[in-house]
């Protein structure tokens, strides 16, 4: 309980944090905070023009489908990717200053979870004007991102302090990322993979193809995601939250030495 | 008598520091290191300390470069966690460690001040309430709305102490930071520490300046080798430690020179005339005067203007030049008269350029330990 105590003492430091995160990142560029909508946009550009021709009979709504499966992505790869470093990168405060350590990961999550929640309305756009309408379902949407924010966060706290001890884990990390990005279906469907044992339970296991296919769910098909499953990997985020933090915990003591 | 509340709690602390000449960082070398763990080398930088500071009290760390006591102050800071045992500490803690920490260059004063503040824990309502004060503090509004990249080095540290200041926590740990800016914020700081400590708020400080100890603190604990070698009244603790200082000099001297890799330390000190003083006939005689400090008894204060030396010099007392260098040069002075005076005749001169050069001479091995120069001009009619 000693952490939300902190993080209410600390919470100017907090919104600060966040604040500077989600500016700081692209300041000093004329476009500013809009690339981090442009970015994921570009990408579904490419994506669009090339895939077709790459897997042949493409579906209905692949550039609607894409952006449901990219932005969510972008949100879990910009997380991880700035969480690794986070610590790091406040290295002159970090050593001076005391100040609850959690901050740092906290914020780069909730950062990246205020922008992916704008860059829903670009979701809620295309499927809007591609014709697909929208529904109820979307109710669903905060726990979704809530359960992928603590998947996120897990993760960050353990890869973050881990980054302190050992450089080479954001390497790592980049190169796993790109290896997730093709054992996700963000590019494909599952139901491409039917008959393949190993990929269904890869989609199964892995937490972003659960949170991905949810995304679809709600944003596109109107329907609701396995809701059992969906709790059970919540449940698991929980946990993983709290053993990442509590890693984070135990090595946080290091941190003024090793940085 | 009535029990005061413990504000910091120490017991049984040890701390130790990893001393790895190449520290693995990446995975290669975490791989190749992992056969040879025990090659690590651990240096104990503070050993079995136990402490009680009392709430409200005002107390000074105080002991020589390494000896651990800012290691013990980043410890009450939680930058820093024990290897052994634990320490506590009871209230809000500020730190002014490092003055300015997680200044940002581009935003304004008032932005940092902010930013700053909300580092030590405050909300933006108490930010608020306190930003006037801060702002006056600082005496910088003129500028609290330009980037502080803008700021010089002294507005900078103003800046940064004003908001540490006036955090208002209970327990103020601070690290050697009495020297900021000009003599009147200086004398500024003073008066607000003076009045903090009347208050009932806890404040801890590393020091070398022994003055602002005995002044300040009522309390001065001294670390020694990692150890609390004295604790108590400044006063004495100050004093014993000195000779503490005095005995390792001439410790390290002797262990020098059986080693036979000795090195003279001397100052040698021209307080007039200054550099580039013309003269003119109007007068016959001008006066040369300075002081010398040297850890080494057979070494001789040599004065010569151009190739002449003078031999018929006095020696004077100068206090605050032994007060200035207590510390550094603790077992080698003596006496305070390492101050020296002498008249010299200047009509014997030619016009033009001429030189003082004042040195220590070491009889010994006869060499020059250090030396200073001073050129000034005799000129038949006044320069304008």
């Amino acid at each position: 309980m000693q952490l939300f105590k902190d993080l209410y003492m600390y919470r100017e430091l907090l919104k600060t944090n966040i604040k500077k995160e989600i500016r700081g990142k692209y300041k000093g560029s004329a476009l500013g905070i809009l690339w981090s909508f442009i970015n994921p946009l570009l990408q579904v550009v490419v994506y669009a023009i090339v895939f077709p021709y790459i897997m042949r009979g493409s579906m209905d709504n692949f550039l609607i489908y894409l952006v449901c499966g990219i932005i969510p992505w972008t949100f879990f790869t910009t997380v991880i990717g700035q969480g690794c470093q986070t610590i790091r990168a406040n290295a002159g405060i970090v050593k001076k200053v005391y100040f609850p350590r959690e901050i740092l990961p906290i914020s780069v999550v909730l950062s990246g979870l205020i922008n992916f929640l704008i860059s829903c309305v670009i979701i809620l756009l295309f499927v809007f004007f591609g014709g697909l309408g929208i529904s109820w379902h979307l109710i669903l949407l905060p726990i979704i991102a809530l359960f992928q924010s603590l998947f996120s966060l897990g993760l960050t706290f353990i890869l973050s302090a881990l980054n302190i001890y050992i450089k080479d884990t954001e390497y790592i990390v980049t190169f796993i990322l790109n290896m997730a990005f093709y054992a996700t279906p963000i590019l494909y469907d599952t139901s491409l993979f039917k008959g393949n044992i190993f990929f269904q339970i890869i989609f199964k296991i892995n937490p972003m193809a659960t949170f991905i296919n949810g995304y679809r769910d709600i944003f596109m098909f109107h329907q609701l995601p396995d809701m059992q499953w969906m709790m059970l990997t919540g449940l698991f985020c929980a946990l993983l939250t709290v053993i990442g933090y509590l890693i984070f915990k135990r090595l946080e003591k290091g941190f003024a030495e090793e940085i | 008598m009535e029990e005061k509340q413990n504000a910091i709690e120490v017991r049984n602390l040890s701390k130790a520091f990893k001393v790895a000449y190449d520290k693995p960082t990446t995975l290669k070398e975490h791989l190749v290191s992992l056969g040879k763990r025990n090659q690590v080398e651990r240096r104990t930088v503070l050993e079995n300390i136990n402490l009680d500071i009392k709430k409200g009290e005002t107390v000074a760390l105080i002991g020589t470069n390494g000896s651990g006591k800012s290691t013990l102050l980043k410890l009450m800071t939680k930058i820093l966690y024990p290897t052994k045992g634990t320490l506590k500490t009871y209230g809000k803690v500020t730190s002014l460690l490092e003055l300015g920490a997680g200044f940002h260059p581009d935003f304004t004063g008032r932005e940092n001040i902010y930013f700053n503040a909300s580092i030590f824990g405050l909300t933006r309502d108490e930010i608020d309430n306190r930003i006037g004060d801060i702002i006056e503090f600082s005496e910088l509004e003129e500028f609290i709305d330009n980037p502080i990249r803008t700021y010089s080095s002294g507005m900078y540290m103003r800046l940064a102490f004003s908001i540490a200041i006036n955090v208002d926590a209970d327990i103020l740990l601070i690290d050697e930071i009495l020297a900021v800016g000009d003599q009147h914020f200086n004398d500024k700081c003073y008066k607000k520490l003076r009045e903090l400590r009347d208050s009932d708020k806890t404040i801890v400080i590393v020091s070398h300046s022994l003055d602002a100890v005995k002044d300040l603190c009522r309390r001065a604990i001294w670390i020694y080798k990692g150890h609390v070698q004295l604790d108590g009244d400044p006063n004495y603790v100050i004093n014993e430690y000195l000779n503490q200082i005095a005995l390792d000099h001439k410790e390290t001297r002797k262990k020098q020179e059986k080693e036979g890799n000795r090195k003279n330390r001397g100052i040698v000190f021209i307080d007039g005339p200054n550099s580039f003083t013309h003269f003119t006939p109007t007068k016959n005689h001008f006066v040369i005067r300075g002081w010398s400090l040297c850890d080494y008894e057979d070494a001789e204060l040599r004065i010569f203007v151009d190739e002449t030396q003078i031999l018929d010099y006095i020696k004077i007392s100068r206090p605050d030049v032994i007060e200035a260098y207590i510390q550094e040069f603790a077992g080698f002075i003596e006496n305070d008269d390492v101050g020296y005076e002498c008249s010299f005749d200047i009509s014997t001169l030619s016009f033009g350029e001429h030189h003082i050069r004042v040195l220590l001479y070491d009889l010994i091995n006869n060499v020059e330990i250090t030396d200073k120069d001073v050129v000034f001009y005799y000129d038949p009619v006044e320069v304008i």
